[in-house]
């Protein structure tokens, strides 16, 4: 099989990882070549809208394990292929010269057993930053069950380590693929935690001490293969956030590819709207300062589809409102519908000079036709005139947002 | 209401300014060469003295720091129409009321300033994102870009040191000029060579390294099956994509 065969099997069997991000790594250039901008680059956009960074591709589509949820799974009657490391680095290589992409990013079906196939992609990192002095962007898989000294070793060549969750609880992981568990996901999180811990304090002491997953690591979940819901969802989420310092954690709506296993739900259309929902949620817990338990909780588990997770939150608390633009802080300035981090922080600048008129406020960014129901300032009283009651403001809400939503986008209930 | 002419470049601007204040004279407009004097208005030819030049700028960082400098070069990278009038505000602050009101937002000049510096940082972000280098039959990788703004001088530091190991030519079919880096250094060149097109700035087959043809072909495959069908969103890779970048996209071409 040639390349080109081979890369048009793998990265299809690789698009279903959503993760594309390339920031949080600063890479100097060597006199190689190669660097990374913390910011990171997105070179393409895909048909779907989904952004092209890195090669995304899988080592290979071989696989041990029959996960009901995935499309690379034992059982399924589908082409397989597997790259040789050479083949691997030489198309990396030779799409970064072009500036195609800012690197790679390299997963894998389990072929053999965990170490082994962990060994081979460790092998494919390790020729690219020795062998090539390539210094673009790396993120790796970690696979499940590999050895702790194989994920170290591969660890201190590559910027981001990942570890896919996929079902987000531990019941429902079991039921779709009997042969994983929580611990084996888990564990080479927190080695990769541990790991960065150890060598932080090294850094700082030697600047030239190698660097650890500086990019840090990710993780993902599927988003409606299983009945549970966004509470246990976020809560996950929350707790990988503060426990094992995640970077990002990515939702996957479910997309029904495995039609033959009557243990998922038949899905016409992936539920995107809810994927959306809970971006904006994980948005409002990563630069918000939200509390997960103030996005959802036991009486509200789900988030509400027809109005974002911010604004519902504002009309579930009017307490708080209208909030004073001259005097409020950051934290209660991010809380207004309508302020985002970047105009909140303009908005902390420029009152320094002065009053800050509902004019200059949308000259910032602030959308006026949802934070005006929400501040005071120089020339917007406060309100509390019957018209912005809570009930009153939802269905105006709803009325603009109705049109967007469309019945395919609601997941159907099956469970 | 004097207009000061000048000539269309930076150190052009930076002499329109040293005149304005070495004459004193205010109410006063730098306008660019393209623009026809109004009937009744004066109009003054500035020529363009690169050690007057020198010393404003030495001035405006004295004044208002380096970082000023570099935005007001930002902001002139755009040539938009007005922004002229955008810069010279900003210096009519820093000399006259000796204030440097370029983080005051809520001055409506300085936010229009502060706007324009944005676009112009963009444009240059997409240019390290969308541009496309092809090999050549003699081993230099070339890439045609068509930026909105004068940006390509800015994105030099950045294609010098990631790709500092490959010979490379980007070339500003707009602006009929690029740059050439020999793996050791940059310089600015023309294109004189009537064979080349310097309109598209595409490479004929033959200009091209043997396997060219079988890269631009596995990264089209690649940004094919990579999509996921079922969530296509053409106006959202759009959005993200301008067509105004696909003639040059290997993908999209």
């Amino acid at each position: 099989m040639d390349k080109i065969e081979k890369l048009k099997i793998l990265a299809s069997a690789a698009k279903y990882d959503v993760s594309c991000a390339t920031s949080g790594s600063q890479r100097e250039s060597t006199g190689g070549l190669g660097s990374a901008v913390s910011a990171g680059i997105c070179h393409s956009f895909a048909d779907d809208g989904r952004c092209i960074s890195l090669l995304k591709v899988l080592f290979t589509n071989h696989c041990i394990y029959d996960c009901a949820y995935c499309a690379n799974r034992r059982n399924n009657d589908i082409p397989r292929a597997a790259f040789t490391p050479e083949e691997l680095v030489d198309i990396t290589i030779n799409f970064y010269r072009r500036n195609y992409i800012e690197g790679l990013f390299l997963s894998s079906g389990v072929m053999r057993n965990p170490d082994y196939t962990m060994a081979r992609l460790t092998k494919v990192v390790k020729d690219l930053r020795l062998v090539h002095r390539f210094n673009g962007y790396i993120h790796l898989k970690a696979i499940p069950g590999a050895d702790d000294a194989l994920i170290r070793e591969a660890g201190l060549y590559v910027d981001r380590m990942s570890v896919n969750i996929e079902i987000p609880s531990e019941e429902n992981l079991k039921y779709l693929a009997p042969e994983k568990d929580y611990n084996s996901v888990l564990q080479p999180m927190h080695l990769i935690n541990e790991a960065q811990q150890e060598y932080l304090p090294v850094r700082r002491n030697s600047k030239p001490a190698p660097k650890f997953v500086p990019a840090g690591q990710s993780t993902q979940l599927i988003i409606g293969a299983t009945p549970d819901s966004d509470n246990q969802v976020l809560r996950l989420a929350s707790n990988l956030y503060t426990e094992n310092r995640l970077k990002r954690v990515y939702y996957s709506g479910y997309i029904h590819t495995n039609t033959s296993d009557s243990r998922l739900p038949a899905l016409v259309a992936p539920p995107l709207k809810r994927e959306n929902r809970l971006y904006q949620a994980d948005w409002l817990m990563r630069f918000y300062e939200f509390r997960v338990d103030e996005i959802v909780d036991d009486t509200h588990p789900d988030l509400d589809l027809e109005l974002d997770p911010k604004l519902a939150y504002a009309l579930r608390h009017p307490e708080i409102f209208p909030v004073d633009i001259q005097k409020a802080n950051l934290h209660t300035l991010l809380r207004v519908p309508g302020i985002g981090p970047k105009s909140a922080r303009l908005i902390l600048s420029a009152r320094r000079y002065g009053n800050v008129s509902s004019y200059l406020l949308k000259k910032m960014g602030v959308v006026m036709k949802r934070a005006r129901f929400f501040i005071t300032c120089r020339e917007l009283g406060g309100r509390k005139a019957p018209d912005y009651q809570p009930d009153h403001l939802r269905m105006m809400f709803l009325d603009k947002s109705a049109r967007k939503l469309t019945p395919d986008t609601v997941q159907l209930k099956l469970f | 209401m004097i207009n000061y002419q000048y000539d269309g470049t930076f150190p052009g601007f930076l002499s329109a300014v040293f005149e304005i204040w070495d004459r004193g004279r205010f109410p006063a407009r730098i306008v660019p060469p393209e623009v026809a004097p109004g009937l009744f208005e004066e109009t003054i030819e500035v020529k363009t003295a690169d050690d007057r030049a020198g010393r404003v700028w030495k001035g405006i960082a004295k004044a208002g720091g380096k970082q000023l400098c570099q935005r007001l070069m930002h902001v002139f990278l755009s040539r938009e129409s007005g922004v002229e009038d955008l810069m010279l505000f900003i210096l009519r602050q820093l000399f006259d009321n000796k204030k440097n009101v370029a983080g005051d937002l809520s001055v409506e000049e300085v936010l229009r300033f502060t706007q324009m510096e944005r676009k112009v940082l963009r444009e240059v972000h997409r240019l390290y994102m969308f541009l496309r280098f092809e090999q050549t039959a003699d081993g230099t990788w070339f890439a045609p870009v068509s930026p909105k703004y004068d940006v390509l001088p800015m994105t030099l530091n950045h294609f010098e040191s990631r790709f500092s190991d490959q010979s490379w030519l980007i070339y500003d079919t707009v602006r009929k000029y690029g740059y050439y880096y020999d793996a050791k250094v940059v310089e600015e060149i023309t294109i004189d060579n009537p064979a080349f097109d310097k309109e598209t700035g595409s490479l004929p087959l033959e200009a091209q390294s043997a396997d060219e043809q079988q890269w631009q072909q596995m990264w089209r495959s690649y940004f094919k099956h990579i999509a996921i069908k079922e969530r296509a969103n053409p106006r959202l890779q759009r959005q993200f994509m301008p067509k105004r970048f696909w003639k040059h996209l290997t993908e999209k071409r």
